[in-house]
């Protein structure tokens, strides 16, 4: 290991070098704070040719690496497994060309996601995907892990806005993947490396798509009875043509939260679930589209539906749903956000279920989710030195993607797979599709140096064959 | 006895009699040989269920029979040629009644199902199909392994959500699901669209379907792809409820064009009805645009149909008025897709085998692409004038990358081999 750090010391210089155990500390989980394994050094490399020579340096030693972000992942899929070498990519972060006309821009993968959107505002141009952690998350954590938020419902995932990539691959060369036109000959490899959790390389630069902004936007909170009756009027908005830029239900557990928090935004505490409609478009069109909106909600049984008067207003509706992780930390010093999809037509049965499950486990359980796509995020508040709490906090999530899956649903939506899920990848899965990634990831990484131990459920995968000393710290995941 | 009987291949009559053993008459006919593609064919499969299909594919495998997978053949002349296949692997067959969950708004379909009735079967749903593809035969299965794209929507891949896949070992995978988010595992459907069947053979796929419009609107405005009206244009086929842009030179747009301008666009407005009305408004205003008949569209992408050699050029929208210049220089008649940077040049050829005339609108093609930072590639050419050439324009930066892929996929190459990108 010392000639390993030597050789990364002469690559990135000693201020890009972090191996002092305090250091690493940093880095020894992502958001989920369940898993973690501690790095046996982080680089921070500043451009792509220190990215590539820190691969190879590492490749020359035998040793694993992990590219990482901001860390703000919630699958486990930015730490370091078999005392690999995190790379570090916050310190490339360059917006490197913004082409208004042509609704293009190109980045370098530390860039944080929001910083994006403020970058070409004053185009009138804005970056779709908006993950909740979009303050801080940075857009090359995003290809890994394909971001949604809560606008994918009508723009899309980050897939569907990434034109061209450059990565340096496993075996450290440098490739450029995609074209800028969106029109690339060959296969779709953009399409195969977003997503691929940074199993398949390292993203040095990436290439996307601006959407315009909106002529309009409104924002409606309707105030339901229950959760039940609040997924009815998702239904049917959906089923009416309309197509919102969010659809997004609370449910009262988190209300109650965010009401007792900082983010309270002045909601009924004694509402069964609020929900928040987003319309944006034509301005012509808008005004018929949130009358619309109000009465199919009211028709669905909400009892009340305010639309925002102004930008103010606007905020304060989103405060509930932005803020709803913010405030669970009050709740207990460990949450475990859940993510899995349904169809959206079973949601009030699965909600109904979910929440059946956490309180028979004794669990703090809340809901918030992004209602429109069926994508259900049950939160559970914990504390993870309670051994016992921490048992029935990981049985309980096995059991909530079993109902989901049953529903004809998957087990990730937008957290990614990591080292969270993996077990569970069967549940959807079979030996032959699971297969069929690992022919993938074997293309790119044939000797599984890249992120290992990440997604794929068995050490009978990817030529994963060396299970001893994972550095599996905190708890015992198969 | 005729001379392709007299070549007749004995390993080959024997893997094809052990197919149609295997599979029955009805789905392996066995036939004089055949050219197809520059490939000579000895039967042709047209597996009825998936699992005829992989079980034919386990059989290709081990008698070491390459594959020309075909679905509805609207595609078949826009891959490179010769084809080394041996038989023919028809999808058509692959088939059953579309599961419509209109609820939902998706919808798993048959590969083997035909575009144009689907939309049938999707009438009175509320729900469209976010495909279209050219080719009045167009097979869902085809449409999504040629990633063909048509003057409206996205491109295929935004439109799928899962794939029912049999690969070149016989084994048949699922990709994706059924809702539509979803990051459970590699995104693997996104590598098997787009593909030209060079990885798998795509069984079924879930679709993401979208709601219908409220109202649709077509009109056409004398704007053209020229110094004079390129930012315009542009403007016009970005305002917020186009569904479709195209330009077109008159002379394509035959009778259909209103009057005396040289170049049109054509534009379909489709959503909420006030905003179709106002951007219509605009454009009329703003532009000129006169009222056209719904099926203008159709016309003028049909207009650029057969038999001559068809050239794509993609690049960065303000890119494209150049690459325009240098195609119709060389006696290209243009279609474009302003807003999404696609143009296409049609030439008039003497012939199949007329290799001076190819020759030159590929070198017009190759430098219109190079002056639009853009990528070319033949769209369309008789087989002839496909030989020999790329094309899908030139090797991709990363074709050590996807020769990795295909190895993984189809060691043996016996889907489609040499149809796809450098020899892929």
């Amino acid at each position: 290991m010392s000639g390993l750090l030597a050789a990364l010391r002469e690559i990135v210089g000693a201020d890009g070098l972090l191996a002092r155990p305090e250091d690493l500390l940093v880095y020894e989980a992502d958001g989920l704070t369940m898993h973690g394994a501690l790095p046996s050094a982080v680089v921070l490399p500043r451009d792509k040719m220190e990215v590539a020579r820190a691969v190879r340096a590492c490749r020359a030693h035998g040793v694993p690496f992990v590219p990482r972000g901001a860390g703000t992942g919630l699958s486990g899929g930015a730490i370091a497994l078999d005392s690999g070498v995190v790379i570090e990519c916050s310190r490339m972060n360059r917006i490197l060309r913004i082409d208004p006309e042509n609704r293009v821009a190109v980045v370098e993968p530390g860039v944080v996601n929001a910083e994006l959107s403020k970058a070409v505002a004053r185009h009138g141009l804005f970056y779709a995907p908006d993950p909740s952690s979009q303050m801080a998350c940075t857009l090359g954590g995003n290809v890994a892990e394909n971001s949604g938020g809560p606008h994918t419902l009508k723009y899309g995932t980050t897939t569907q806005h990434v034109l061209a990539l450059e990565l340096v691959l496993p075996d450290g060369e440098l490739v450029r993947v995609g074209a800028a036109s969106g029109f690339p000959a060959g296969y779709d490899l953009v399409g195969a490396v977003v997503g691929g959790e940074g199993t398949l390389g390292i993203v040095t630069e990436i290439t996307l798509r601006l959407s315009a902004m909106p002529e309009r936007a409104e924002t409606l909170l309707g105030i339901f009875p229950d959760v039940v009756s609040a997924c009815r009027a998702v239904g049917a908005i959906i089923q009416s043509g309309l197509v919102p830029a969010a659809l997004e239900i609370v449910d009262q557990r988190t209300i109650a939260a965010v009401e007792a928090s900082v983010y309270a935004a002045g909601l009924p505490t004694d509402a069964g679930a609020v929900l928040l409609v987003e319309l944006d478009g034509p301005a012509v069109a808008l005004g018929r589209q949130v009358e619309r909106v109000r009465t199919l909600a009211l028709e669905a049984g909400a009892r009340e539906v305010a639309v925002a008067r102004d930008a103010a207003e606007r905020a304060r509706f989103w405060r509930a749903r932005k803020g709803a992780f913010g405030a669970m930390g009050r709740l207990a010093p460990d949450l475990y956000v859940h993510d899995a999809v349904v169809p959206r037509n079973k949601l009030p049965e699965i909600l109904e279920r979910v929440c059946e499950i956490g309180d028979r486990h004794r669990l703090r359980l809340s809901n918030v989710f992004h209602a429109g796509d069926g994508n259900l995020h049950p939160n559970i508040s914990f504390d993870r030195r309670d051994a016992d709490e921490l048992r029935r906090v990981i049985e309980a999530g096995e059991e909530i993607l079993r109902v989901c899956v049953e529903a004809g649903g998957v087990i990730s939506g937008e957290h990614g797979i990591g080292t969270e899920k993996r077990a569970y990848l069967p549940l959807v899965f079979s030996d032959a599709d699971l297969g069929a990634m690992c022919r993938l990831r074997a293309a790119f990484d044939p000797d599984g140096v890249c992120n290992p131990g990440k997604i794929f459920p068995t050490t009978r995968f990817c030529m994963e064959a060396n299970p001893k000393a994972r550095g599996y710290g905190r708890v015992e995941f198969t | 006895m005729s001379a392709g009987e007299a070549r007749r291949d004995e390993p080959v009559a024997n893997g094809i009699a052990r197919l149609a053993e295997g599979l029955g008459r009805e789905q392996v006919f066995a036939h004089e040989p055949r050219s197809v593609e520059g490939a000579r064919l000895e039967a042709t499969l047209r597996p009825a269920s998936g699992e005829a299909l992989a079980e034919a594919l386990r059989v290709l495998g081990e008698e070491a029979l390459p594959a020309l997978v075909r679905g509805g053949g609207s595609r078949l002349a826009c891959a490179n040629a010769p084809c080394r296949a041996r038989v023919l692997l028809e999808t058509g067959a692959l088939a059953f009644p579309p599961e419509i969950d209109a609820e939902e708004g998706v919808a798993r379909v048959a590969a083997g199902s035909r575009l144009a009735s689907l939309r049938e079967a999707l009438a009175g749903t509320g729900l469209e199909l976010p495909l279209d593809p050219p080719g009045r035969d167009a097979t869902l299965g085809g449409a999504l392994a040629a990633a063909a794209v048509g003057p409206r929507f996205d491109q295929p891949r935004d439109a799928v959500l899962g794939l029912g896949v049999a690969l070149a070992s016989g084994e048949r995978i699922r990709c994706g699901g059924r809702v539509v988010k979803n990051v459970t595992g590699y995104d693997l459907a996104k590598l098997f669209v787009g593909s030209f069947g060079t990885l798998g053979v795509i069984e079924w796929a879930w679709l993401r379907l979208r709601p219908a419009p409220e109202a649709t609107r077509v009109c056409v405005a004398p704007l053209g792809l020229d110094a004079e009206h390129d930012a315009a244009a542009l403007a016009a086929a970005r305002r917020p409820s186009v569904r479709a842009a195209a330009l077109v030179d008159a002379k394509l747009l035959a009778e259909a064009a209103p009057g005396e301008a040289p170049r049109w666009l054509v534009v379909e407005l489709a959503g909420d009805a006030g905003a179709v009305a106002a951007d219509a408004e605009a454009l009329a205003h703003d532009h000129g645009a006169l009222h056209a008949e719904a099926s203008v569209l159709e016309r003028v992408r049909e207009a650029q149909g057969e038999g001559a050699l068809r050239v794509r050029v993609a690049a960065l929208p303000t890119r494209l008025p150049a690459a325009a210049l240098l195609l119709r220089e060389a006696g290209g008649e243009l279609l474009a897709y302003p807003a999404r940077g696609l143009l296409w040049a049609r030439f008039p050829l003497e012939g199949p085998s007329d290799e001076r005339g190819v020759d030159r609108a590929l070198r017009a093609a190759t430098a219109a692409a190079a002056d639009a930072s853009g990528a070319r590639r033949i769209e369309e050419a008789p087989l002839p004038a496909r030989a020999g050439r790329e094309v899908f324009g030139g090797a991709s930066s990363a074709l050590a990358l996807e020769r990795a892929v295909k190895r993984q996929f189809d060691p043996a190459g016996l889907l489609n081999p040499g149809r796809f990108v450098g020899g892929l």
